[in-house]
């Protein structure tokens, strides 16, 4: 027996206002899929021809040629670093694929950017890595060459830096396997990459290691000695014992991988998928359109559902009570899932309601997963007295405790306290996905604006001065800017730039990407929580 | 009059299991004979019981009588039937059989002895006056060497005991005719041990023509029409055909009743048959008939006489055999429309029709839509199946197909269409010139003569199909290998192939045919949308580009992508375990493809090569014609390379060429060793300068995956080297 029962979509598909939608929704997505395209070669065409006259492969390239056939990969956080001083991509791939059979998470630097150097965002983007590797449970593979950390910019990186590190041998301490090939150097902190790292694999005559250089060796005990000698993948492999595979080029290196990967026979410890996993019943192609491209304009979470879920099938929880908070059953490519999405804002019956269920589908082992169109938390005084605190806070008591693995959506807005209530970010879900409409911030910039504008006329009031005309349109024009800049600071390009998110994904793609992220999860354990803080009744 | 009940068929292969066939229906029981590698062979298991005979070599098995003779009489078979070929002539085999009480199916002992030398033969059909050239018949070592005026140069001379070219001479000068006695004296003296020749003028150009007749014990005997087999290559059919569309009406009544005349006067019992070659005159019409000899016993292309005439040749030798009377007279035959048959063999036609041998993998026969041998109107007789062994101690022939139809352009064009679908692999074939003889200009105008393969050598050389066809068939090899690869329960199964939220490059693979081209081909499934899940159903749009991909040059910039594009959609994929069905369009142009692979490329394949990813073949078959494709591997490995022991065997194989000895020294890149595996060969080279120490095969052993091929000793690696003494 399948859970639920099929939804019926009532998107009209061929409206004027879905066509108009659609339309703008793909010039969101044209925007973000530009962005994608910069990536591989973002070192600049010199530095990548000159990477390959080497006979080296890219780094994406290197994936290609290890993942299995046929399999799909899924890039995390490709655009890191966006709209800041640091490439986009951050110089470095972090992914997840499937090797030998296995999900396993892979992550490259680029060494066509500043020589795989490490900026400030490609710490930041491994450190989310690590994050989801320890997380889910999943196999490592490192595909390293880099120059170290970019010197120059070190009072951004040296200190916690080093956490890369310790992220490695605590993963090995907690099974956790990890491979690192060594394409190219492996110079100072760097070195300790392969050498925290489970297996080492160092392809002939191309990777090395050292903790100094030749120049720096030179400089430090006047010894002048050659790479080879210093750090060579044979020195390694034969005589410091570094190298645990000694590879002839980097297809070998590759191959050893696999044969690695092969031999680990690894289990993943989750239940695994349990339902049918039949296609929906309308075209997840429409997802594009179920969403608004302009965030303030209310959309159906149901016609999301019906595009995202098995067959359709939704049994929804408490349907007639806090209709506002969509939440209930049903499954994504077999693996059950507990839904919750906004039809609106947070009111106490929402709020009470989506604790329970988050309690419910704890004490069934069952994921969730979190449609964010949320602008907040209702206000006013027939809220507060009504106990919208006391209610949201068991909200925020559920998502904060709950154990099961969280997955966000974000296919609308996310503003406010709303955002934690769903388990934002801040409340550490296994997986942050953004559609390209998303917005995120404390609040729309509009309210944002206006709010600040209240603000500054009641200062001006308390001081007793009266708004002229001149101090209305500098009030007017400081609202106006203020909003611009929350408008540009809330967009997903700028949230995923900030790794807000582990990437922003063509809607279509939804169920692909979701169905890769809670089967990645499943690689751990799935167990709901127990234990909850202390609920204010 | 003595009835059938149980029939002892003392033969193998197609033939034993069309006899069973005709048995079965009739009701008489039936028992086999068999050599020991036939154990589990099809025509073992066609049969009610069978008799193991041991040996291996047709000497050690099939050809002992007296052992046939009593598995007969213990297994209480009262009559043997001997097929073709083994004992079917061997009138000293014929009397025992009758001296042991069982019916002969057959002509009596005296027939088969008086036919079968083909002297006393061609004598007697002149006394009958079958029309043919004249004979000139040596006395021993009393041959003067010059020739009568009734016998013009050229000339042939044969042997009378003599088949299949061998003690044959053809002579074109006076001078030359002694030697050329002597010469096919002394070669049928050593081949058939009767050193007796005779001449006969020799006819340049000409079609074989044979007359199939069927007489009984009571002195009434039919004719069945003609047939016509030109088509030939060292001396042995590959193409018949009844009627024969290239004499005349005139020739064709002298044909038939001239073999009528010669049966008659031998009171022939059993299925025989008279065989002629007609001449062609310079302009074009039938010219000199000539008598060549009588076979004696069914014969291999017996299925197009039954075809034409609806008779069932067996039940009627069943029923002479056992001393009833003909049922039909010569006006109850009657002809309908025109059947051919061809004869796929186990053999290569590029490589001069050289033999093959090996295990057959898959064979499949006749139409991809319907199964094998069904729902195309042809008729498959064989005695092979998958996992079949061609032997060299036997007869190479795999299969006949006979069309039947009201023309025989519909004949030819249906037995192509169904030669084109057919796959038989593990070894070389002639499926291709067959299909390619079928659809050929002259051979549809019916202008064959039997030097018809030499005078069009490029259907010799067919090698399947090209063009578009080979692109459709390639791709469809790569998406049945895709969908197989990606089983429902697979890692991140569900997504669609090769997904990718940021792409480079869509997935690249090179895959080879058994002709050993390389085609490399990059693929990228278009999914905006996702393609609902792994429905099969669902259509898929996926961009191909064959062709090899750009790389970089010595500045490391990449070239233009100047690659061959196609706009594929994948519109069915039916997957029945090792058996797939497509059907996928390729620039608009929609092809429906069975695919099949022998093994699962999992687990058993994945060892053979070491986790290197490919190596398993993909076969497919389509109206367009059949091809199989093995998927090259990603990786090469290097193991026993680095470690300094020298290369070891990638696939299970042969080895086809040795090219070092122990004491060479090699250079990093040169071949060693040719190994053949999966219908490809395979260099296997030196990683590096080194000194050969052993070479641990030779040419024609057989090497299995992990073997080290060649020892070799690298310098560096032995520590002594270098070292003072």
């Amino acid at each position: 027996m399948t859970i639920g029962t099929a939804l019926r979509s009532r998107l009209d598909t061929r409206s004027d206002d879905y066509h108009a939608n659609v339309a703008a929704m793909e010039e969101l997505w044209a925007e973000v899929e530009s962005e994608l395209a910069k990536v591989p070669s973002i070192g600049g065409q010199r530095y990548v021809d000159r990477h390959r006259r080497r006979g080296k492969m890219l780094v994406r390239e290197r994936v290609e040629a290890l993942v299995d056939p046929h399999s799909p990969f899924l890039e995390l956080s490709p655009l890191a670093a966006w709209g800041t001083q640091d490439p986009i991509g951050a110089g470095m791939m972090c992914g997840i694929g499937v090797v030998e059979g296995v999900e396993v998470a892979i992550t490259g630097s680029d060494m066509t950017y500043r020589g795989g150097a490490a900026n400030p965002t490609t710490w930041a983007k491994g450190h989310r890595f690590y994050e989801i590797v320890r997380e889910n449970r999943l196999p490592l593979i490192v595909l390293n060459e880099s120059a170290g950390a970019d010197l120059p910019r070190q009072a951004d990186l040296f200190i916690r830096g080093g956490q890369s590190f310790r992220d490695l041998t605590q993963l090995s301490k907690l099974g956790v396997p990890s491979i690192t090939v060594a394409f190219g150097p492996n110079t100072a902190g760097g070195a300790y990459t392969p050498g925290m790292s489970d297996y080492t694999v160092f392809v002939r005559e191309r990777g090395t290691a050292y903790l100094g250089g030749p120049p720096l060796v030179k400089m430090a005990i006047d010894e002048i000695v050659d790479e080879e000698t210093l750090g060579g993948a044979e020195m390694h492999s034969a005589t410091s014992g570094l190298s645990d595979y000694l590879a002839e080029d980097e297809m070998d290196g590759l191959r050893h991988v696999r044969a690695i990967i092969r031999h680990l026979r690894w289990n993943k410890l989750g239940p695994g998928p349990s339902e049918p996993n039949d296609p929906p019943l309308y075209d997840p192609a429409e997802l594009i359109g179920c969403a608004q491209a302009d965030v303030r304009i209310p959309f159906e979470m149901r016609e999301v559902y019906a595009r995202l879920l098995d067959g359709s099938r939704f049994e929804e929880f408490k349907p007639r009570y806090g209709n506002k908070m969509v939440c209930g059953w049903g499954s994504i490519h077999g693996f059950p899932v507990g839904m919750l999405g906004n039809n609106g804002i947070l009111f106490s019956e929402e709020a009470t309601k989506a604790a329970q269920f988050i309690q419910l589908c704890n004490k069934r082992d069952i994921p969730l997963v979190f449609c964010h169109n949320i602008t907040g938390f209702m206000v006013g005084s027939k809220a507060e007295q009504g106990g919208i605190i006391r209610n949201g806070a068991k909200l925020i008591n559920a998502v904060s405790n709950s154990t099961v693995p969280h997955f966000n959506l974000m296919v609308g807005a996310s503003y406010g306290a709303g955002n934690y209530g769903m388990a934002g970010k801040a409340y550490n879900p296994r997986f942050i996905f953004s559609w390209p409409n998303h917005r995120i911030a404390v609040m729309g910039p509009k309210q944002l604006a206006g709010v600040m504008d209240i603000v500054a006329r009641n200062a001006a009031a308390g001081r007793g001065i009266e708004v002229d005309d001149e101090m209305e349109a500098q009030l007017q024009e400081q609202a106006a800017a203020l909003e611009g800049q929350i408008e540009t600071e809330s967009t997903a390009l700028f949230s995923t730039g900030r790794l807000w998110d582990d990437g922003i994904i063509h809607p279509a793609d939804s169920r692909t990407v979701l169905g890769m992220a809670i089967s990645a999860a499943h690689s751990n354990v799935v167990a709901g929580a127990t234990e909850y803080g202390v609920w204010r009744h | 009059m003595s009835e059938i009940t149980t029939l002892l068929i003392a033969n193998r292969g197609e033939i034993a299991v069309r006899i069973a066939r005709t048995a079965r229906r009739l009701g008489i029981g039936t028992v086999g004979v068999y050599s020991e590698p036939d154990v589990n062979a099809l025509h073992v298991d066609a049969v009610d019981v069978a008799v193991a005979l041991g040996g291996s070599t047709p000497a050690e098995s099939y050809l002992r009588g007296e052992a046939i003779i009593a598995a007969a009489l213990a297994n209480g078979a009262d009559a043997i039937h001997p097929g073709y070929g083994f004992l079917s002539e061997n009138a000293a085999f014929a009397r025992d059989v009758e001296a042991a009480g069982l019916v002969w199916v057959g002509p009596t002992p005296e027939q088969i002895e008086l036919l079968g030398d083909k002297v006393a033969a061609k004598r007697t059909a002149i006394e009958a006056g079958v029309p043919t050239a004249p004979m000139l018949e040596i006395e021993g070592a009393s041959f003067s060497g010059a020739l009568p005026d009734t016998m013009p140069l050229p000339v042939l001379v044969k042997a009378a005991a003599g088949g299949g070219g061998r003690g044959m001479r053809i002579v074109r000068s006076n001078d030359e005719v002694a030697a050329a006695v002597a010469a096919a004296s002394r070669e049928a003296e050593s081949a058939f041990g009767d050193g007796t020749v005779f001449i006969e003028p020799y006819l340049e150009r000409g079609r074989h023509v044979e007359v199939q007749v069927i007489g009984d014990a009571h002195g009434n005997v039919v004719h069945l029409g003609e047939r016509e087999c030109s088509i030939q290559r060292r001396n042995q059919k590959i193409v018949e055909e009844s009627p024969s569309a290239g004499i005349s009406d005139e020739t064709r009544n002298a044909l038939c009743s001239g073999a009528l005349a010669l049966a008659q006067r031998v009171g022939y019992r059993g299925a025989g048959t008279i065989e002629f070659l007609v001449g062609t005159a310079h302009d074009g019409t039938d010219g000199t008939i000539n008598f060549l000899e009588v076979n004696t016993r069914l014969q291999v292309e017996h299925p197009v006489t039954e075809a034409v005439t609806e008779l069932d040749l067996v039940e009627l030798q069943l029923l002479v055999a056992a001393g009833a009377p003909l049922p039909i007279t010569q006006s109850d035959v009657q002809f309908s429309g025109h059947a051919i048959e061809v004869r796929v063999v186990a053999e290569d036609p590029a490589a001069g029709w050289l033999p093959s041998t090996g295990t057959v993998e898959r064979f499949m026969i006749g139409d991809a839509e319907s199964g094998p041998g069904r729902g195309d109107g042809v008729r498959v007789d064989t005695g092979f199946r998958d996992g079949a062994v061609v032997s060299p101690d036997y007869d190479s022939l795999l299969a006949k197909v006979i069309s039947h139809a009201s023309t025989r352009r519909a004949a030819a064009l249906t037995l192509a269409r169904s030669m084109r679908s057919s796959q038989i692999t593990g070894l070389h074939t002639n499926l291709d010139s067959l299909a390619e003889i079928l659809v050929e200009p002259d051979y549809l105008a019916a202008a064959t003569p039997t030097a018809y393969l030499d005078e069009h050598p490029h259907v010799v050389a067919a090698h399947g199909p090209s063009g578009a066809d080979e692109v459709a068939l390639l791709v469809a090899a790569v998406l049945a290998d895709e969908a197989w690869a990606r089983p429902s329960g697979a890692a991140f199964g569900f997504a669609p192939t090769g997904w990718r939220n940021l792409r480079t490059t869509g997935q690249r693979q090179v895959w080879e045919s058994a002709r050993g081209i390389a085609r490399h081909i990059e693929f990228e499934v278009r999914n905006g949308a996702e393609q609902a899940g792994r429905e099969r159903r669902a259509i898929v749009d996926v961009d191909v580009a064959i062709g090899p991909w750009p790389l970089p040059g010595d500045d490391g910039a990449l070239p233009d992508d100047q690659r061959e594009r196609a706009a594929v959609r994948i519109l069915d994929r039916d997957i029945d375990g090792d058996t797939m069905r497509l059907a996928i369009e390729v620039d608009g142009r929609r092809v429906r493809v069975e695919a099949g692979r022998v093994a699962a490329p999992t687990d058993e394949v994945d060892v053979a090569i070491g986790g290197q990813l490919g190596g398993q073949t993909v076969h497919v078959r389509s109206a367009v014609g059949a091809m199989s494709w093995t998927l090259a591997p990603r990786f090469e490995s290097h193991d026993a390379g680095a470690d300094g022991g020298g290369p070891i065997c990638p696939l299970p194989g042969t080895v086809i060429a040795v090219h070092v000895a122990a004491g060479d020294r090699v250079a990093d890149g040169d071949v060693l060793m040719v190994v053949e595996a999966m219908k490809m060969e395979h260099k296997i080279t030196a990683s590096s300068d080194s000194l050969v120490t052993e070479v641990r095969f030779a040419v024609g052993d057989r090497v299995d995956s992990g073997d080290l091929l060649v020892a070799l000793d690298q310098p560096g690696q032995d520590g002594n080297e270098g070292g003072t003494a």
